[in-house]
């Protein structure tokens, strides 16, 4: 009987030892503690340091060049000849900078052709377009219009909606926008080459001129002082003085108060409009009177 | 029914840069497919790209397509618009006729439009034709020359017939035919 009791307390003892020894040590298979508070830690170090700087497209290991610049001239719908179209896409400070990188490795440099060239011509094709597109208004509107279009700003907008930033080749990154307005003009003049005038004119009409959608003229053209304008414009049609007239107010004394004038001729109306003062709604119907000149038969 | 309490970002519908005001370029710049060579969740994958991408590529050529494949690494669709946007779908367990349809929405699209509300459906340049009203659209020109207080103006402008003056009426007209009536 003493030998039964004595296995009977050895088995427990080492029984409990077991279980001491995992409570002990907590070796389990669970996600340690310590795991949660380290992400946290490197996550907000992470933050602080900052984004990643942006990186150009080519730098990626997806990229194939010869793909890309085939695929912009089908995105387009045209065709262009492949060695034309990378010269129109290769900037001189490319050219450059790879003459200065074979300089220093001490290779010999082949010469890459830059879209110098190609961008003086198609100045020449875009200004002339634009003026033989505009050229039913009137002087000073034409080159108004003329001048919103070939801003540096307005042909950035259109290449790098084109696909043009990821595929030029210059020496700087971010691509700037003067680059990307160059770099429009020699695509057109790389069209011109490739196929003929027409289709670089029909080019420019579907992507720059198609940029005036939706646009009022004043938008655009701001007349400096519309009174003495419209003066002059009568003057030429051989109408000497216009007088102008309150036609409605309301709320005078008031924060919006508004004046609604109106420019007469001989009881005929020239044009109306309105504004927060007396001054500024004859200014306003004055624009509108040039509108109405201008552009009504 | 307001959508104050939406955190999704709103606006109008609109096109980038004027597409198809003169012509209509596809808006989708590249795509990059990206799977397992042999994990079971890119199997769709993986026969989308066996069958039908070649036509995909045939029928699109303004979309390069690139192909990634990356062990243990779910299947994925990275897409890239030509303003600017990045849409990345997850084809996970996708089958082939799924992956077609999202590359078909993601041809179509204009560039990422998930996590955006429209407002509304249709836009316009020239919301009003004949311009919009006025305080003085439709109103006299009388009242330009006219002097206040003005009795006349100051009347309510629409005066119905008043009882009163209805049972006068009826009064006055049964008077009348009672008058007939007697001679």
């Amino acid at each position: 009987m003493s030998l039964y009791r004595q296995t009977l307390a050895l088995t427990s003892r080492l029984l409990l030892k077991q279980a001491l020894k995992t409570r002990i040590t907590g070796e389990t298979r669970n996600i340690k503690r310590w795991v949660a508070p380290t992400l946290n830690e490197l996550y907000t170090r992470r933050l602080k340091v900052g984004p990643e700087p942006p990186q150009p497209r080519s730098t990626f290991l997806e990229w194939n060049y010869e793909a890309e610049v085939f695929a912009f001239g089908k995105r387009l719908g045209e065709d262009f000849d492949k060695n034309i179209l990378k010269q129109a896409l290769t900037h001189r400070s490319f050219v450059i900078a790879e003459e200065e990188k074979a300089k220093q490795k001490g290779v010999q440099f082949e010469e890459l052709a830059s879209n110098r060239s190609l961008i003086k011509e198609s100045d020449k094709i875009v200004s002339d377009f634009l003026k033989e597109e505009f050229k039913e208004h009137p002087d000073d509107v034409a080159e108004a219009l003329h001048d919103y279009l070939t801003s540096v700003d307005m042909l950035a907008h259109v290449a790098s909606h084109m696909g043009l930033r990821d595929i030029i080749l210059t020496s700087e990154f971010p691509v700037e926008n003067s680059t990307l307005a160059d770099t429009f003009k020699a695509v057109v003049a790389a069209l011109k080459q490739s196929q003929d005038l027409a289709r670089a004119q029909i080019f420019v009409k579907d992507f720059l001129i198609s940029q005036l959608n939706g646009k009022d003229i004043f938008d655009i053209w701001n007349p400096e002082k519309p009174l003495e304008y419209l003066t002059n414009l009568l003057r030429q049609r051989g109408i000497n003085e216009f007088e102008p007239r309150l036609c409605n107010q309301s709320a005078a004394n008031t924060i919006l108060a508004n004046y609604q004038v109106g420019l007469y001729n001989n009881k005929k109306l020239l044009g109306i409009g309105w504004g927060e003062s007396i001054q500024i709604a004859k200014e306003t119907a004055a624009l509108d009177a040039i509108q109405r000149l201008h552009y009504q038969k | 029914m307001s959508n104050s309490h939406i955190f999704l970002k709103s606006g109008f519908i609109r096109t980038p840069s004027q597409n198809g005001v003169g012509r209509y370029v596809c808006q989708l710049q590249r795509v990059v497919l990206k799977f397992c060579k042999n994990n079971g969740s890119s199997r769709g994958m993986r026969e989308f790209v066996e069958s039908e991408l070649i036509n995909f590529a045939k029928n699109n050529p303004g979309v390069v397509v690139y192909l990634k494949p990356r062990r243990h690494r779910a299947p994925v669709i990275s897409a890239e618009f030509l303003n600017g946007d990045k849409q990345w779908v997850s084809c996970h367990n996708y089958s082939k006729q799924d992956i077609s349809k999202w590359l078909n929405l993601l041809r179509t699209q204009s560039g990422n439009t998930t996590g955006f509300r429209l407002r509304k459906l249709q836009h316009t340049d020239h919301p009003s034709i004949q311009g919009p009203w006025t305080p003085y659209t439709f109103k006299d020109p009388a009242e330009n020359l006219a002097e206040y207080p003005n009795t006349e103006l100051s009347k309510p402008k629409i005066q119905l017939k008043t009882a009163t003056d209805e049972l006068l009426e009826i009064f006055n007209s049964v008077q009348i035919s009672d008058k007939k009536g007697v001679e």
